[in-house]
């Protein structure tokens, strides 16, 4: 896979439950069709929970990479307001 | 082997399967109005409706004698909504904040550090009066001075209105699905259906072992962390919900190790005040309504008990509120 070129890093590692799923809610929200997020967490409820929640949002999940331990690197295309 | 170390048994298997069920009570709560996602949601009814069958089979088998949990109205309304605004404040249930400590969450310690607190001033110490003063005043006996259930109050057996309730639910559930033309997706994890089976497995399986080292009760949390303060500060011995205690705090580290997910997580020293008034919160809740999230919501309502009904009802208000105040109106705001 190409790399994708990232326009914004959201970083939610050590976040305390929902934090991680909402900052990268609210933080998609705020972005232009098509743009990419790049989010880092370490939470692995969260990391099954975004993507079921991108979907609802309309907004799509390009990758969920494994780091190291429970760390994930979770690549997400904004889709823009609607 | 004392009878005892069975709690730990359970434990290790409780806290195995939440770790790698994501189980958390808050969680499906919360983001049933937060993130319109009813997953965990769905999961805790499974767990609910599996427990109910095993705990009328085991019932009427004599395996088991039911032990349902007294009707204080007021102490189950106060308290368990004082436990469900704690919870969102700790970011997770009892159940949850114990096993991600075995997970290495820091903000779950502390979260467990106010429950502990909470809970032993409340059942020992200087808000006892207040918590005992509450539960009299507020009781309403069912028959023969026992506690006030479902199936004493409708005149019936036991284990013929759960295993009615368990089918109606059932049927229920289905024409609910059918009509969302809902398809079963897997999860990337174990799956709701699978967890939810396993939680109440779990839950079927403590209720014997416990009641044969004493305690005729299933799976609780609050009461174990009190002992397990007991037991450091006033040379007290483990008992069986103590030792479950320690296994569920062993398995989610086991199970986090095996999965590679452990790991020491600091979030910001506000934070770690935020939890643990969360949990201190939840301490006091849990004792005055006389369980958490897991003694009356997993352990009274597949037993009936109305006053166990009444406090789930009453932690899901709570973590509403709490929820909305927190998460909802931040973000109305911003719009």
């Amino acid at each position: 896979m190409s790399e994708v070129k990232v326009d914004k890093t959201l970083d939610v590692c050590g976040k305390i439950c929902p934090y991680p799923d909402m900052n990268t809610m609210t933080t998609l929200k705020k972005m232009e069709k098509g743009q990419i997020l790049e989010v880092l967490l370490d939470y692995p409820l969260s990391v099954e929970r975004i993507p079921r929640n991108l979907k609802k949002q309309g907004h799509k999940l390009i990758s969920t990479e494994q780091l190291d331990g429970p760390n994930h690197r979770m690549l997400i295309e904004a889709h823009g307001l609607k | 082997m004392e009878a005892v170390m069975t709690g730990l048994f359970v434990g290790i298997l409780f806290g195995f399967v939440l770790q790698r069920g994501r189980f958390c009570m808050n969680s499906a709560f919360r983001d049933a109005i937060l993130l319109k996602d009813n997953v965990l949601l769905k999961t805790v009814f499974v767990a609910l409706l599996v427990e109910m069958v095993g705990f009328a089979i085991m019932d009427s088998a004599g395996a088991i004698a039911i032990n349902p949990k007294p009707f204080w109205w007021g102490a189950n309304l106060l308290g368990s909504f004082v436990f469900g605004i704690g919870m969102v404040l700790a970011g997770g249930c009892a159940s949850g904040i114990t096993y991600r400590f075995g997970e290495g969450m820091v903000g779950a310690m502390t979260a467990v550090l106010g429950l502990a607190v909470g809970g032993y001033f409340t059942a020992a110490g200087f808000l006892k009066p207040f918590k005992a003063n509450l539960q009299a005043a507020t009781t309403i006996p069912g028959a023969d001075d026992g506690a006030l259930t479902l199936h004493g109050i409708l005149g019936m057996d036991y284990t013929v209105l759960a295993i009615i309730i368990v089918l109606i639910a059932l049927v229920v559930w289905f024409f609910i699905a059918r009509a969302n033309k809902e398809k079963y997706e897997a999860d990337p994890g174990w799956g709701w259906v699978n967890t939810g089976i396993l939680v109440g497995i779990v839950g079927i399986l403590a209720f014997p072992l416990s009641a044969a080292a004493g305690r005729n009760y299933p799976l609780g949390i609050t009461a174990g962390w009190i002992n397990i303060v007991q037991v450091i500060f006033t040379g007290a011995t483990f008992n069986w919900i103590g030792m479950l205690i320690v296994g569920v705090v062993v398995g989610g580290l086991i199970a986090a190790l095996i999965s590679k997910e452990f790991k020491f997580r600091v979030p910001k020293p506000l934070v770690l005040l935020q939890t643990f008034i969360g949990g201190l919160l939840m301490g006091f809740g849990a004792v005055t309504s006389g369980g958490c999230n897991i003694g009356h919501l997993l352990s009274g309502i597949p037993q009936l008990s109305l006053g166990s009904i009444l406090a789930g009802i009453s932690i899901v208000l709570g973590a509403w509120v709490a929820s909305y105040v927190m998460f909802v109106l931040p973000q109305k705001k911003e719009q």
